[in-house]
């Protein structure tokens, strides 16, 4: 048992293949002979689901920390700004019912929670544009940043949409150029046990065996070594996140120079939702719903209606491509010395872009705690396996709070998803502990929780939630420093608004010309 | 707005220009670009700093004559207070520019001289300032003078782009603040600027150093830090506006 840990073969490329191996091997000098090996078996004909177009602010950091240049992933990637999400008719379903979840926290976040001195204002101005620029930035579809600021660097913080397809062939690139990582690319035909149950090897059509003595399953739906050979439970969450289908199109842009969106559009529909991402070269639209509630054909037919006003007639002719998914997770994702990163290890749907958070929190967790030997391993799979439950559990609850805030009753889906027994205990707890007390920073205890508290905040008062205030006075609720960060948004809102170029420009300027480092 | 035109002998033959170095005639910006061809003289009079081009963010090397947007303390009503103007200041009114040349059938680009029509320093009176052309149609001394300068300024912009690279691929170029505190004891800021990380240079290994050295760029480095010296000077100026 006591062998070290000096091989990590990787199954499946794609995003998650890619993003894993980057991080693993940036960090454990995979290009030198005393580092990690890591090695990357890819099937040559398996095509990647590609999904997770939108990313968390966190990608700037794993990027950065793989020695990747801003400047090559905007212009390889088709990327572009996200500043956050707005949602559309979610609350009421009318025509302006929209709100905003930006990725910068309420101004002043770390001394003062705006919420009851907003609520107290009588909430003319929604509790977004109250506590933060961003959703003015994304209304005028301007650049989170300058083109003198450094690579990574924001002005106001950032995420980012990309192609998934061409990030993954950018960071295979990457990590076989420049990192060091070895690519086969054949078939697994068989997995191999050693005698205490541990994969000792992968089969492959042409390159024999290949051994490692950890093996990270990136093989999307198919799982194929945490689901099929060892046979990890799959623990379905359809009963509190109906939606299991996807309806996705690419649709054109007008002009070369139509404004690109610096943000996600989310519409509610009558059984799910459509997203609407901005890449420079085209938008990529789709439609999730639960089969439950929707027709494949009505829910097209919602989809078709939604792009018409921007194509017109030709919106009848585009491809509409299907997707079929369980909402879920495996029971546990590192099990002997095997972890699922990415689709093998669970999905659900994108409303938050939650996918690509977790490969990149897997991997740094894989990379960070990675077990010097073998008879260490089980311990650090424990600890693992603890922390993507509670950050599963976290991310559902984060995402069911958008759907049992609403008003909606229009149809059944919307009263359905507000049924009691659709909602997890510990958010049906915080819900009730919420109408006395606005969620801040005790909420959650976690120091790298997916959603800070600030996410719940914007959610929660974008929604209309009520929150009872206090019959006592409390010293830490310091109405002068509220009203100096109320007015301190909306001065830098002004500047900003002002300053900053709008996402096409900066795109184009980037494509042009390049980011600097410094 | 400027008007730029194609600088030609008959639409422009009677082309007079004022080369006197006064506010009203422009160079009233707090910075020029300046190029490493002309280091030596920059490095005597003014800082030198790195800026990023607002349009393409690319570095450029500039030569600091004030510490606020509009502000040039070396000059005034009388004139320009240095021995040695930056070549991007003596080019003005006149500037390069490209023009697709068809020769048998071969497109080519070539440099032309273009002129600002719209620059205070074109003379409006014909006794004031410098002639372009000669009454025949030939240059004038003073066109053969700019049209040098212009050469100069674009080989300039290759070559100092090039050292710049070294710089940047050698994480020599660092952000800086510059806070002066003034005699009335007002604190300007000033944000936007680089310049060389004098502990970074000062611990250049050998074989970067020599490696920099063949390609040219260690006089410039040194160049370039000493002229901080100049900073002081520029203090002075602005106190003594005070």
């Amino acid at each position: 048992m006591n062998k070290p840990v000096t091989k990590i073969t990787i199954v499946g490329g794609g995003t998650a293949g890619w993003l894993t191996a980057g991080v693993i091997a940036a960090e454990h000098l995979t290009h030198s002979a005393s580092g990690v090996e890591v090695t990357l078996v890819e099937s040559p004909d398996v095509a990647p689901v590609g999904v997770g177009e939108g990313t968390w602010p966190t990608m700037r950091g794993t990027l950065k920390k793989m020695g990747i240049s801003e400047t090559d992933f905007f212009r390889e990637c088709d990327a572009s700004f996200k500043q956050g999400a707005k949602f559309a008719k979610w609350v009421s379903g009318d025509e302006n019912d929209a709100y905003y979840h930006p990725l910068v926290l309420p101004q002043g976040y770390a001394e003062v929670n705006l919420v009851p001195f907003w609520q107290a204002q009588g909430e003319n101005t929604s509790f977004a544009d109250a506590v933060s620029f961003q959703g003015y930035l994304c209304e005028q579809g301007l650049a989170p940043k300058q083109n003198t600021t450094p690579e990574f660097a924001h002005v106001a913080n950032y995420a980012y949409h990309l192609d998934a397809g061409k990030f993954s062939v950018f960071l295979q690139k990457h990590c076989t150029e420049k990192l060091g990582v070895k690519h086969v690319l054949d078939h697994v035909v068989a997995v191999n046990s050693a005698s205490n149950d541990d994969i000792k090897s992968v089969s492959t059509k042409q390159h024999g065996d290949i051994h490692g003595d950890l093996f990270i399953d990136c093989t999307g739906f198919s799982a194929l070594l945490i689901g099929k050979h060892y046979n990890i439970p799959f623990i379905s969450k359809k009963h509190i996140l109906f939606n299991d289908t996807a309806l996705a199109v690419q649709v054109p842009y007008e002009s070369a120079d139509s404004a690109i969106a610096s943000h996600t559009i989310s519409t509610a529909q009558s059984a799910g939702w459509i997203w609407d991402i901005g890449l420079p070269t085209r938008r990529g639209v789709g439609h999730v719903f639960s089969s439950a509630h929707n027709s494949d054909e009505q829910a097209e037919q919602e989809l078709r209606d939604y792009i018409r006003p921007s194509l017109g007639a030709k919106a009848d002719d585009i491809p509409v491509r299907k997707i079929s998914f369980e909402p879920g997770h495996r029971k546990i994702f590192w099990h002997k010395n095997c972890v699922a990163v990415g689709l093998a290890a669970g999905f659900l749907e994108p409303l938050e872009a939650s996918a690509l958070v977790l490969v990149e929190l897997s991997a740094a967790m894989i990379s960070e705690q990675l077990p010097p030997s073998r008879d260490v391993m089980d311990i650090v799979a424990k600890r693992f396996n603890e922390k993507f439950l509670y950050r599963w559990d976290r991310i559902i609850d984060f995402l069911k709070l958008h759907y049992v805030l609403t008003q909606r009753k229009d149809t059944q889906y919307w009263i359905d998803n507000c049924r009691q027994d659709t909602i997890p205990k510990d958010l049906a707890e915080l819900l009730q502990l919420w109408r006395y007390e606005s969620p801040w920073h005790r909420d959650f205890t976690q120091v790298d929780e997916v959603f800070p508290s600030a996410s719940y905040q914007y959610v929660l008062y974008g929604m209309g939630f009520k929150t009872h205030s206090r019959a006592t006075a409390r010293r830490s609720d310091n109405a002068e420093l509220a009203q100096f960060n109320f007015s301190k948004n909306k001065q830098l809102s002004k500047k900003l608004l002002a300053g900053l170029p709008t996402n096409r420009e900066l795109i184009n300027k980037i494509h042009q010309h390049g980011l600097q480092k410094i | 707005m400027p008007k730029h035109q194609l600088l030609d002998n008959v639409s422009h033959k009677d082309l007079r220009i004022i080369t006197e170095h006064r506010p009203e005639y422009g160079d009233t910006a707090s910075y020029t670009a300046v190029f490493i061809s002309e280091l030596r003289d920059v490095q005597g009079h003014y800082p030198v700093f790195f800026r990023k081009n607002s349009e393409t963010a690319q570095f450029e090397a500039i030569a600091l004559f004030g510490f606020a947007e509009q502000e040039n303390l070396y000059l005034d009503d009388m004139g320009w207070h240095a021995s040695y103007i930056p070549l991007t200041i003596q080019r003005r009114p006149f500037l390069i520019g490209t023009q697709n040349v068809n020769a048998d059938g071969i497109v080519t680009q070539q440099t032309v001289v273009h002129v600002d029509m719209n620059s205070p320093r074109i003379s409006s009176s014909e006794g004031e300032g410098e002639a372009v052309f000669l009454p025949q149609g030939g240059q004038s001394p003073f066109l053969q003078g700019i049209s040098s300068v212009l050469k100069t300024i674009d080989e300039g912009h290759q070559q100092t782009r090039a050292f710049i690279d070294v710089l940047l691929a050698n994480d020599l170029i660092e952000a800086v603040n510059i806070k002066v505190q003034l005699d009335n004891g007002s604190q300007n800021e000033l944000g936007g600027l680089y310049t060389l990380n004098e502990e970074k240079v000062a611990g250049l290994s050998g074989d970067t150093l020599m490696s920099l050295h063949q390609q040219g760029c260690v006089q410039h480095i040194h160049m370039i830090l000493a002229s901080m010296s100049n900073m002081t000077a520029l203090i002075e100026k602005k106190n003594k506006q005070l």
